[in-house]
Order: structure tokens, then C-alpha cells, then sequence
């Protein structure tokens, strides 16, 4: 008699799996299909940085240095230089000539983003970094600045209230 | 620099007026002789009188900066102060001021293209019993009417 | 010492000379009062109202920087009441100021950005729209942004009373008040840029420095400048190798926070583009560049070469290389090559000074020894264009002690804005001059002579004698050009002497030639020079002479030479530089230029290419060797190791050799010019000042 009461729990052990695994049929699905298609993310995920424009397509970053000093693990450099009049790069007195981030050493904590005045460094949602080659890891401002959206220049004209105005 | 003989023969006893050593203090009355000979602080100016009176250019600036009677650009044969302060504003000081700006087409601390007339709106000039009160160059005019107005301006025109 | 009185400063009971001021009484014991117009050594101001107080019995807060301290006073520095009206004050200053921190760049070492943070008024309860006007650019070297300025006069008063200059002043009124230049719209002055420094805000900001860096980005070292022979230390602010700027904020030299033009903007030559980075070898006429090994061997081969057929070298030392590279360039020459023909570009008659001196004791002034003395006698140099730090001292003795100036000098100059008596010679005639100023002289406590070129030979021995008149202890100073003149003279870089004023008989050898017999001589056969340029006003006679140049650029010496070593300036190597004043202080190196070699190092390297043994060529090692054996420079280490200046005491005795007094040329630098390595810095020509006059006032 053993035997059939073993072939009776193995049943209803086979039956009690197979409920689980046909109840979550029935829900959605929560894992995403990458890489066969594109993850999603929370809101407040926090990958690859972008370095934020304003309205005008300008940059938002000053190159005041805050994100940097701010960093954990010092992976920020940036040189600083003059807006112009006949060349103008950001909203400030100054702008980032240079902004590099070492992502070999970025631990992506966000302090960079708390730090920033006027709210240029923003975590994305970039997260496939994975490379090779080390050297290959320091982002300059070219790869982490946000594509102009259509319309935008990136560039000022003189008579812009941006230029006009004296006010800080 | 020279200055006329009658302006050279006031600064030599305006330096007299001081005590040795603190010539410094004859800075501002003799800024305000230069001007009305000259018609404004030039930079000539304010080098002839830092050197006479032994002070820094940048001395000199500073007082002019701080003093609104010192111009640095030319003013007016007729320099044209109208008061629109208190007691002077009541009486119609303001209108006087938008007057003489309309009629003559300048405005505060502006001189005519002909340089015969300037104009500033002032503070109380201490004549608030005969408000509204103008001043030409040294010239008190008081308990001003638009019509007075209008003919002083036009006399001191003709006066060329 | 004056009387002293008890006060009593937050709890703490505090003895202080009668008549010091409050604020000064809590700094030696260690409290900090905020203040923004007070600035030590200058004229008061009570302008800010950072610095109330609350003193006990008084019904008011009172500025502690006005405030002489009574006996029995009791002070409250950081009371809820002092706070508050700290924090009011600051409200007020923030009415205009734009709170534009992340672009500005005083953010991370702003006075007020500090006060706001500790005493929060970051926001303001004004609603009017902040006045506000454009910044402006005073010179290639000054920025001025009106909106930033709180007016503390910080600026106006070290211009004015430090440098004499008073380029600066303050127009119109009110809100509308600003710091104007003395031109209207630019400034003309001597560039120094001191008024950058004191600002508390970011109004007065650098031309060079501006948005380079932040404060914390940067590493600072203290190092000596290597322009003129003052010695002043300049702190290099370095950010990946490259000086991004210098200032002596930390008041740590003698020199405080004093610098110059070129102690603070003339350092941009260390990141010229004509920088040497690599050897350089003559090949088919051709300067080409060539591995160092491969040029410090043919270095090696063609002095070993000339060594062996007894050929005649000349060799050429720096006034701008540290004493260890000096001492161990004569002891190549005379030990390694055997030559006697050593020699540097003089530019003041120290042997002489040093050998009338002999028998006398603490006779040679140090810096601190200007800003104490009671009366000072300035013959044939202009001081704030040549000398700008004992300009400075001098000054700044007058404006503290009324100290006494005497000039005699050749034409107008800056220091007769003060003298007590100034006399116009032309040289050759100084020494009547200064015969007739003795009857005022002797009604002096002291005295310290300051002399230029102009006197040398048996025109010094006659000052010295004309002092020994006087009645008074007299102090000396020598007046030499640049940055280790002093150095080379004292390591024995002339043909009569070796290092500590020594005869070359005592090393068995006859002095050799002079620097311009050497290149007037016809058959030298190798003129080796290290960090001088003698071929900028002079031909090299021998034209077959093998020339080797340790530089920093292609100067006209390099460009003759056969091999070109590339070397490195005194802000990128360790050492020890000997001021006007005869005090030794170190070099710590700051920047890096790539592919350049210290002095030392090259030396130490062809010495070994050619099997010489002369010693470890260390900094440190050399530095031991110079204490050991040079007389005078027994100096205690740990004054110089820490970054203090020792004195060094060279010899007390004749001087049993003279350089002949002939071979000085002085420079005629200005303060926009520094010698060959001026030109190679663009800044300092590229002031509207420079070049600059001697004599000019």
C-alpha cells in the first residue's frame, strides 16, 4: 500500500507545483526581455550621467566644480573656461571646456547630482558599460551630453535675453 | 594746464585758506571754479588739480564720483536745476522738470547739441518757502509757473 | 615692553601690551573675530561691522578692530546677541552681492561665502531687485565684477599704503558705490595683484587664474620665486603638473603675503611653448632632437676628450640654479675637468662688501632687519622696480616705526614719496652724496645700507669706512640681481674663488678666466654653460669651441651650442636658493614639465658618463656637503627644512682673493623684466607697464 500512497503525495505535490506555475501564467510578466528588447527602469535609476541642456539648447553646466568636489570617488575632472560673445556654450559666465567622468571608478551614488546648482549632471538610465579596455571608460562631455532636441542650436544669438540680461 | 588769471589769481588764495599740510581740503571748491571755467571735470582737469594740490588722480575721482555737481561731460551755458523734492513736488517741481525736458529735448544730466543749455533735476535747493524753486547756474528762480518757465528759457536763449 | 593689562576675551583672562586692539588681543589666543575691512598692518577702517563684539558695561556692541583693550575688560565674541547682529550685517552685504558662488572664483575660499555659511543669512528678507553692473577688466591681470564688492577698502588700503601705488580708489555713492582704477576704465600700476589676493569676496579676481580651478582641486607648494634676488616665497597652486596660480596667502616666507608681478602672475614661463623638452644634438648643422643617453654621452666623450689634451674649458654657472647645482657645477669644473675657469653673470661686488666687513660682527642686514631699523640709506638702486620686496619692507617700517630713508640715487624713484631726504648723483658721485648726509645719519639709533652695483671695489670699502664713522651699528645689504646671485657668488662660481670665499691657491690652482675673457679667449675649446645665456649681448670668439647649454629654452647661447640639455626651472626641482640678504631657503618643487632634468641631475649624470667621482648627487647629499664645507653655511636644518630663511654668516675675515670688480654688469631689470627667462614669460609683457623704467619715480 506504501506504494500507492507515494504515487498519491507525488501526484498532488506535481499538482500543487503545476497551480503555482499556472497562477503566475495568469499574472503578468515582470522580468524584462533583454537584451532582445530594450529594459525598463525605474524613474529613479541611476546609470550613465547626462549633462543636461536648457531650453535654448545651451548647456546648464557652470563648471562649478561642486560635482567633483562632491564625489566619493573623485572620478570627475573638468577644466573650466569663458563664455564669450561670439561663442556661447552655456547659460553661465563659464562653461565646461572639459568634463570627463572615469566610469572604471564612478560607484554611481548620485552625490554629483545632489550637488549640481543648476541642475546640469543627471543620472540616466545608460547602464552598458562594459568594456575591454579601461581607457576606454573615461566619458568626455561629448558622450554624456543630452542630444539637442529638434530645433535647438546649441547656440545663442546675441540679441537672445540670455545675452541681454546683466542680472545673475 | 592754465587757468584764466582771475581763476589762477582765486586758487592762490584759496590754498592759503588752509592749514599747511592739508591743502588737500581746497580740492572740492576748486574743482567746482575749474568746471564753471572750463565746463566740465575733464581729465586734464583732474590731472592739473592733483598735481597742485599734491593728492592721487584716483583722489580726485573719487570726489567726483561722489559729488553729483561735478560733471565730467560738458554742461549747459545754462545749467538748469529744477527741484522735485518734497515741498518744491507739491507745488508742481515735476511738471516744471517733464516741462523743461520736453521744451529743450534733454534729460536729467543732459546737455543741449548746441551746448547752450543742460538740465538736472535736483534735490531741495533750501528755498521750499518759494517752491517750486529752479536754479540757473547760480541763479535762484522761485515760486515757478509753467508760463515763467517758458519765458526764462526763452530769454536766456535770446541771451545766446 | 609696554605695559601689559588683563582683559578677559570669552572666559578666558589674557595679557596683552596696553593699546592692543581687541581683535587682535583674541587672535593670539586663538579666537577668531570675522572681519572683512580689517586687515593687519594696514589702516583701520570699521567698515564691515563683522567684528562686534559685546563688551560688558558698554551699552553697544563695539568693532573690536577699533577697539584698543582696557584693563578689565570682559569681552563676548560669539554671544547670541553678536551673532545676531553678525547675521544682520550679512543680509545687508547680500542685498547686492549675487549669490553666483558656483561661477565665481573665490567659491570654496570667500570670506563671505565662510560668514553666510556659519551665520546663515543665505536668505534674505529683501525683495528688491538686485543693482547690478557689468564686470570689467582693469589690465590683462585684474577683473572687477562691481556686484560682488562689499566695499572693505582691503584693496585701496594695501595699494595705497603697501605699494605706495594708490591705483586704486572708491567712486560715487551708495548702492551705486564701486572701486575704480586709477584710469577710469584700466588700471597703471605695478601689476602685483595683491588687491586680488585680500579681496574677501570674488569681486577683484585674476586674469589668469580665472576659472582655471577650484581651491580644493589644487596642490599648494611653498617654493622660492625665481625672478629677483628677494627671496620671497610664492606658494604654487598645481592642478595635473601645471602651475594654475601663485600667492602666499599662508604668509609663510618673509615676505608675508607680499609678492610682485612676477612672484605672482611670472610663472607662465615654466608652460611656455618654447620649453625645451628634449636633448638636442648639432648633427650636419642641425639642432636635432636626440635621446638623453645619447647626448650626455657625447657630452661625456668630447670633455673627456678635451680633459685628456689639456684643452681650455670654460664654464658658465646660473644666478637662477639652486647653491647644491652651483657647488657641485665648480667642484666639476675645478676637480672633474680641471679648470679654473669658472665663472657667472655678477651683477653686484658681495667680496668686496664681505671682505671690508672683515672683523665685524651681525654687520650684513637680514629682510626682518629692514622693517626694524631705524633709519635706512638706499644708494643707486630703485627699490620698488628692482627690489620690490625691500621696497616693501622699507615702507612698510616707515608706515609702522617711521623709520628714516635716505636716498641717493641717480634720478627720481618711488621711495622719495616718504624719505626723509633725498639727493639726486649720478654713479661715480654717490659717495659725496652720502658724506653729506652724515651729520643726519648719526642722530640715528641704527642704520642699514641698501647699495646697488653702482658702488663696488673700493667704492664699498669707502661706504664701509664712511659707517664705521657714523658712531651707530650699521647693517648692509649688497644688491644682486637675480634669484641666487648671491648663491653662485657664495659657491664660488668666479674664477678667484672657491666656495666660502676661499682662494683657489688652496686647491693648487691660479685663477682662470672671467666669463667675458672666456668668450673673448680664441682658442677655448669647450664652453660649457648651465642656466646662463652669455651669448644674448656678446659673440663666442672661438669658433671651434664645443658648446653645451643645460637651459629651458633655445636662448642665443643654445642656439651656438652643439649639445642642448634641456633642464628644469626652480618650480620644478628641490634645493636651497640664497637671497639678496644672504638667507638660505628651499626650493620645493611644484610643477612638472616633461622630458626635462634638473640641473643637478645632469651634471651628476655626464660626471658619471665620464667615470668621475664626485659625490652622490642628491639635493640632500650635495646640501650636507655645502654645510660641511662651506664657511657660513652651517646653517640649522630644521629652519630651512620646515620653510624658514637662515642666515648665513660667510666669512669673518679677508676675503684672500678679489673677483675683479670689472666683470659686474647688473641686469637693469625692471619690474616687468626678469633677464633672458622674463622674455620667455608673456605675461609679464603683455601689462601695458612693461618694460618699465629705473629712475622714472
Amino acid at each position: 500500500m506504501p506504494k500507492i500512497q507515494e504515487i498519491l503525495s507525488g501526484a498532488a505535490a506535481i499538482a500543487k507545483g503545476m497551480g503555482v506555475t499556472i497562477k503566475e501564467m495568469m499574472n503578468p510578466v515582470i522580468t524584462d526581455d533583454y537584451p532582445d528588447a530594450p529594459p525598463k527602469f525605474q524613474e529613479r535609476y541611476r546609470g550613465l550621467h547626462v549633462l543636461q541642456r536648457d531650453e535654448d539648447g545651451l548647456e546648464k553646466c557652470v563648471a562649478c566644480f561642486l560635482c567633483s568636489a562632491a564625489c566619493p570617488a573623485q572620478c570627475i575632472y573638468i577644466e573650466a573656461a569663458d563664455n564669450t560673445a561670439q561663442e556661447r556654450i552655456s547659460g553661465g559666465e563659464r562653461y565646461a571646456k572639459v568634463y570627463n567622468i572615469d566610469y572604471s571608478r564612478c560607484i554611481f551614488c548620485g552625490y554629483c547630482v545632489e550637488a549640481c546648482p543648476t541642475d546640469a549632471i543627471t543620472h540616466g538610465h545608460g547602464f552598458e558599460l562594459a568594456s575591454f579596455n579601461t581607457s576606454t571608460l573615461i566619458y568626455r562631455k561629448e558622450k554624456l551630453l543630452a542630444p539637442l532636441a529638434p530645433g535647438q542650436t546649441g547656440k545663442v544669438k546675441l540679441d537672445h535675453p540670455v545675452m541681454a540680461e546683466t542680472g545673475h | 594746464m592754465t587757468f584764466s588769471p582771475q581763476l589762477e589769481a582765486k586758487f592762490a588764495d584759496l590754498i592759503t585758506h588752509y592749514p599747511e599740510g592739508r591743502q588737500k581740503g581746497a580740492l572740492i571748491p576748486m574743482l567746482l571754479y575749474a568746471q564753471d571755467e572750463v565746463g566740465a571735470v575733464t581729465p586734464e582737469v583732474i590731472a592739473e588739480v592733483a598735481s597742485r594740490l599734491n593728492v592721487k588722480p584716483v583722489e580726485v575721482e573719487e570726489v567726483i564720483g561722489y559729488y553729483t555737481m561735478l560733471w565730467r561731460h560738458k554742461r549747459g551755458k545754462h545749467h538748469i536745476q529744477v527741484c522735485t523734492n518734497l515741498s518744491c513736488m507739491l507745488a508742481g517741481g515735476e511738471e516744471l522738470y517733464a516741462q523743461v525736458s520736453k521744451k529743450l529735448g534733454i534729460g536729467h544730466r543732459e546737455t543741449t547739441p548746441d551746448g547752450q543749455f543742460s538740465l538736472e533735476e535736483t534735490e531741495c535747493l533750501g528755498a521750499c518757502s518759494w517752491a517750486p524753486a529752479v536754479l540757473v547756474n547760480y541763479d535762484f528762480h522761485m515760486k515757478m509757473t509753467p508760463e515763467k518757465l517758458d519765458r526764462l528759457i526763452e530769454s536766456l536763449g535770446s541771451k545766446q | 615692553m609696554a605695559d601689559l593689562i588683563t582683559l578677559t576675551i570669552d572666559g578666558r583672562k589674557l595679557k596683552v601690551p596696553a593699546g592692543t586692539l581687541v581683535i587682535e588681543a583674541a587672535k593670539q589666543a586663538g579666537i577668531e573675530i570675522p572681519a572683512f575691512c580689517y586687515y593687519e598692518g594696514f589702516s583701520l577702517q570699521a567698515a564691515c561691522r563683522m567684528c562686534l563684539v559685546e563688551v560688558e558695561k558698554m551699552p553697544k556692541l563695539q568693532p573690536s578692530c577699533t577697539l584698543p583693550a582696557a584693563d578689565g575688560m570682559v569681552v563676548h565674541t560669539e554671544s547670541p546677541k553678536v551673532a545676531d547682529a553678525r547675521k544682520g550685517m550679512l543680509e545687508f552685504l547680500l542685498t547686492n552681492h549675487p549669490l553666483d558662488c558656483p561661477v565665481c572664483d573665490k567659491g570654496g575660499e570667500c570670506e563671505l561665502q565662510d560668514m553666510v555659511f556659519r551665520y546663515g543669512a543665505g536668505e534674505s528678507r529683501f525683495t528688491e531687485i538686485k543693482y547690478h553692473q557689468d564686470e570689467k577688466q582693469w589690465s590683462p591681470l585684474v577683473y572687477y565684477d562691481p556686484a560682488r564688492c562689499i566695499l572693505c577698502y582691503r584693496c585701496v588700503r594695501v595699494c595705497d599704503e603697501g605699494l605706495g601705488v594708490g591705483a586704486l580708489g572708491l567712486t560715487y555713492r551708495g548702492v551705486a558705490a564701486e572701486i575704480t582704477p586709477s584710469h577710469g576704465d584700466h588700471l597703471e600700476c605695478d601689476e602685483c595683484g595683491w588687491c586680488i589676493d585680500v579681496c574677501p569676496v570674488g569681486a577683484l579676481t585674476s586674469g589668469t587664474y580665472r576659472y582655471q580651478s577650484r581651491p580644493w582641486e589644487m596642490n599648494h607648494t611653498g617654493t622660492i620665486c625665481t625672478h629677483c634676488a628677494d627671496g620671497c616665497k610664492t606658494t604654487l597652486s598645481v592642478r595635473n603638473g601645471a602651475i594654475i596660480r601663485a600667492n602666499n596667502r599662508d604668509r609663510s616666507g618673509y615676505n608675508g603675503e607680499f609678492l610682485c608681478v612676477k612672484g605672482r602672475f611670472g610663472y607662465d614661463f615654466v608652460h611656455s611653448g618654447e620649453r625645451l623638452q628634449s636633448p638636442m644634438i648639432r648633427k650636419n648643422g642641425k639642432l636635432e632632437p636626440v635621446s638623453w643617453s645619447e647626448a650626455l654621452a657625447a657630452v661625456a666623450t668630447k670633455f673627456s676628450e678635451i680633459k685628456a689634451r689639456g684643452g681650455k674649458f670654460g664654464v658658465i654657472g646660473s644666478t637662477r640654479t639652486t647653491n647644491e647645482e652651483n657647488y657641485y657645477l665648480q667642484k666639476f669644473a675645478r676637480q672633474g675637468l680641471g679648470t679654473a675657469s669658472v665663472d657667472h653673470h655678477r651683477t653686484g661686488d658681495v667680496p668686496a662688501l664681505i671682505d671690508a666687513l672683515s672683523g665685524k660682527t651681525d654687520a650684513l642686514a637680514a629682510m626682518a632687519d629692514l622693517y626694524q631699523a631705524k633709519a635706512a640709506l638706499v644708494i643707486g638702486a630703485d627699490l620698488a622696480q628692482q627690489h620690490p620686496l625691500i621696497a616693501y619692507q622699507l615702507r612698510a617700517n616707515y608706515r609702522h616705526h617711521k623709520m628714516a630713508a635716505y636716498l641717493v640715487n641717480p634720478g627720481a624713484s618711488r621711495e622719495e614719496q616718504y624719505a626723509k631726504k633725498s639727493v639726486h648723483a649720478p654713479p661715480g658721485k654717490e659717495m659725496e652724496a652720502v658724506a653729506s648726509l652724515a651729520g643726519e645719519l648719526k642722530g640715528h639709533e641704527d642704520l642699514v645700507v641698501i647699495f646697488g652695483a653702482s658702488l663696488r671695489g673700493e667704492g664699498v670699502r669707502q661706504l664701509v669706512s664712511f659707517g664705521d664713522t657714523l658712531g651707530i651699528p650699521v647693517k648692509y645689504v649688497c644688491l644682486v640681481d637675480y634669484s641666487n646671485s648671491r648663491g653662485a657668488m657664495d659657491m664660488g662660481l668666479v674664477p678667484e674663488l672657491l666656495p666660502g670665499y676661499r682662494s683657489v691657491r688652496e686647491a693648487g690652482m691660479e685663477p682662470g678666466l672671467a666669463l667675458d675673457e672666456m668668450l673673448a679667449a680664441k682658442d677655448l675649446d669647450a664652453l660649457w654653460a648651465v642656466g646662463a645665456n652669455p651669448l644674448e649681448s656678446a659673440e663666442l670668439a672661438s669658433s671651434a669651441a664645443f658648446v653645451v647649454v643645460q637651459d629651458l629654452f633655445l636662448t642665443e647661447t643654445a642656439r651656438r651650442a652643439e649639445v642642448v640639455l634641456p633642464a628644469q626651472s626652480a618650480y620644478e626641482k628641490n634645493g636651497t636658493v640664497t637671497s639678496v640678504t644672504g638667507e638660505v631657503q628651499k626650493l620645493k618643487a611644484g610643477a612638472k614639465v616633461m622630458g626635462t632634468k634638473a640641473d643637478l641631475e645632469i651634471m651628476g649624470l655626464i660626471a658619471k658618463e665620464m667615470g668621475l667621482n664626485l659625490g652622490i648627487w642628491s639635493p640632500d647629499k650635495v646640501f650636507e656637503e655645502i654645510r660641511r664645507t662651506v664657511r657660513g653655511y652651517n646653517i640649522p636644518l630644521p629652519v630651512v627644512a620646515t620653510g624658514g630663511a637662515a642666515q648665513t654668516t660667510p666669512v669673518n675675515g679677508r676675503v684672500p682673493a678679489m673677483p675683479r670688480p670689472e666683470h659686474i654688469r647688473p641686469s637693469g631689470d625692471t619690474l616687468f623684466t626678469s633677464g633672458t627667462l622674463g622674455r620667455y614669460s608673456k605675461r609679464l609683457s603683455s601689462v601695458m607697464e612693461a618694460p618699465g623704467e629705473l629712475f622714472k619715480g
